[in-house]
């Protein structure tokens, strides 16, 4: 009977899997092997020769990693800190109020990211919004807000603040009321319950909010062309160049392929961490 | 009405055999249709409206692309198949589409004669239209200068036009300009930045000058974006006083709206021959398609039309001169703010101090000198 439920099981599976191997898995291949053909080429059938992986250290497009990793980075934390409190609320305290905010955040979706930070854009510029209302009713002024480090990143937050916020208050959810009050009433301090209780027992939200905001930022580019002014050129600028001026695919797929690697490593390790089952509201038995 | 286990396999196996068999049926079938891929302005509905009534039973369609390469690139992935028309800048069509068979020839005999409606600076045999070997490869319609802009409330037209490329240099100028990322066209302004000609191979020597130039300008910008509403808007609110690579495509559209002291400058001098600016040429070239559509030539001889040649001139986005202007009856169309907005009034003697975008020999080397000073 086993073996009979194992086969149907399979056979259940089927569809999706092949539609996995042909719209997502064939790309990742193609892309794959464009990286190790020789520079310029256009064609799979080459010989491989791997030139595109050594560019990659001598060219510095490491820098270029970094920054998309520095960036990627600071926004997640940011978002982290900033979501936590809101989430709690959410998921603990708010009641008909969670879905106001719900529906506020989820509305600023159904326009688009580029549309959204062409706003700030407008709001932040010297001239925009606020620095020329300031200047129209004080008569001074100052430099637009524009084109640096910081700037760059708190566009990574606004346009990633949902991918962290609705899984993190998934994740608070899952706190039971009884565990905290159970912690409390045997002597644990506000901080011990924190890092004992709700961290942990969150771990599947935390982990999949930080997953998501990190790997969306680590490929974002829009963020830093319209706010940053390219103060710092991110990996996927880069990966841009390298298939449109460049006319170099395999170049930019070396350079997709590094990102690709990168995230799906950090994704393993984060997932590994935690059981995901958990928040999909299906325990393992 | 109850279905059965062998009516409904039946059905599923017709299905799939349709659902191969269209491909391949389509493969043998005629076209009466026409795909498009251009720059804006061939895709709107002033263009195509009238030729979809002239051509009652066809399908026409036309999709814009951001930029040459990602147009390039949809006919390198095999879309040769898809597309009938190409339409990109120079020297796209020379150097890569027509020598890997992407495109093929026109027909001389029907297109030549358009050549003696057009401005002084197309007249047959104009050599970017033609392939070494003679062949006509594309049909030239929209062009314009494109070197620097600046805000003329900041920097007067005359010390920008005198200055030239070495404005970008001068230290009062450091935090005070932009540079549109266009890559390729970056290339080219830095190259003559640098007094050296971008369209003759670099040796040693001129790729570290090339370098340095590159190293000053990235290191002076203050702003960096491949979009050019946001660079206009920069350069109206006073963030920058002027923008590395640019020009009438990049200005008109400021212009239109108002903002007269949004200007394209073309160089008084430069180190080539004397000139330092550079022009853009679109030609429209014949996808080479397998099964090419029989109205793909008919729509190329359409945008001739003085109507249409306006509607291509000033369609959404960026607003450009045609090179059927030389035809009264072209000219006519235009009233003075849109001559005003493409700055008809500099334009001849514009196009006069500007070199022809050509094949940059020393691509590779310099755009890999150029990345890096971008990212550093």
């Amino acid at each position: 009977m086993d073996r009979l439920n194992k086969r149907i099981a399979y056979l259940s599976a089927a569809p999706i899997l092949i539609l996995l191997l042909v719209f997502f898995v064939a790309p990742l291949l193609v892309i794959g092997i464009y990286s190790i053909m020789p520079q310029k080429s256009f064609s799979l059938l080459a010989m491989p020769d791997f030139s595109s992986y050594s560019l990659i250290f001598v060219e510095g497009y490491l820098k270029s990693l970094f920054w998309s990793l520095v960036l990627a980075f600071s926004s997640t934390v940011i978002l982290f800190l900033l979501c936590w409190p809101l989430a709690y609320a959410m998921a603990k305290i708010f009641n008909r109020f969670t879905l106001i905010i719900t529906i506020a955040v989820v509305v600023s979706l159904f326009v688009s990211e580029n549309i959204r930070l062409f706003g700030w854009l407008l709001t932040l510029m010297k001239g925009g919004l606020i620095e020329g209302l300031l200047r129209h009713y004080t008569g001074n002024g100052f430099e637009g807000a524009l084109y640096n480090v910081p700037i760059i990143i708190f566009g990574l937050v606004y346009v990633y603040f949902p991918f962290m916020l609705f899984p993190l208050m998934q994740g608070i959810a899952m706190i039971a009321e009884d565990t905290r009050q159970a912690a409390f009433d045997l002597g644990a301090t506000r901080w011990q319950v924190l890092r004992e209780i709700e961290l942990p027992l969150a771990a599947p939200g935390i982990v999949v909010g930080t997953l998501l905001s990190f790997v969306l930022a680590a490929g974002a580019l829009a963020e830093s062309k319209l706010l940053g002014g390219q103060t710092v050129i991110v990996l996927a600028d880069d990966i841009e160049t390298a298939f449109t001026y460049g006319q170099n695919w395999p170049l930019g797929s070396a350079l997709s392929m590094l990102l690709i690697m990168i995230i799906a490593t950090i994704a393993v390790f984060g997932i590994s961490r935690v059981d995901i089952d958990t928040i999909m509201g299906r325990k393992r038995s | 009405m109850t279905i059965s286990r062998r009516q409904f396999n039946k059905g599923v196996a017709f299905t799939a055999g349709a659902t191969l068999a269209g491909p391949i049926g389509s493969a043998f079938a005629a076209r009466n249709e026409l795909n498009i891929l251009c720059w804006e302005g061939y895709n709107t509905d002033e263009v195509l409206s009238p030729f979809r009534k002239l051509n009652p039973g066809a399908t026409v369609r036309a999709e814009s692309g951001t930029s040459d390469p990602d147009m390039i690139n949809k006919l390198r992935a095999g879309e040769t198949n898809v597309w009938d028309l190409i339409n990109v800048n120079q020297p796209w069509a020379q150097g890569q589409l027509y020598p890997e068979g992407l495109i093929k020839p026109l027909n001389k005999d029907r297109f030549m004669p358009y050549f003696d409606q057009m401005l002084p600076e197309f007249k047959a045999p104009y050599p970017l239209a033609l392939a070494g070997n003679g062949d006509l490869i594309g049909m030239p319609q929209r062009y314009g200068p494109f070197s620097f802009v600046v805000n003329t409330d900041k920097i007067s037209r005359a010390t920008a036009e005198d200055q030239g490329w070495k404005l970008f240099l001068d230290p009062k100028m450091k935090g005070r300009y932009g540079i549109l990322t266009y890559d390729n066209w970056n290339v080219m302004h830095m190259a003559l930045t640098g007094d050296q000609n971008p369209f003759e191979p670099m040796d040693a020597a001129g790729l570290e000058t090339f370098k340095k130039t590159a190293d000053a300008i990235f290191g002076g910008a203050k702003m960096l974006t491949d979009d050019l509403v946001a660079m206009n808007l920069a350069l109206i609110n006073g963030e920058i006083d002027a923008y590395f690579t640019g020009g009438t495509y990049t200005a008109s559209p400021a212009r239109l709206d108002g903002a007269s002291n949004v200007r394209a400058i073309t160089p008084n001098s430069g180190p080539v021959g004397g000139k330092g600016g550079v022009v853009w040429v679109e030609l429209t070239s014949l996808v080479n398609n397998p099964n090419p559509s029989t109205i793909a030539e008919d729509f190329l001889e359409y945008v001739q039309k003085p109507e249409i040649c306006k509607a291509v001139a000033f369609a959404e986005g960026t607003y450009n001169p045609v090179s059927q202007m030389a035809n009264p009856k072209v000219m006519s169309l235009f009233d003075s703010d849109e001559l005003d907005a493409i700055q008809m009034d500099s334009l001849a003697e514009e196009m006069e101090r500007s070199l022809d975008y050509q094949i940059v020999p020393s691509y590779d080397e310099l755009i890999k000198i150029y990345s890096e000073a971008k990212r550093s």
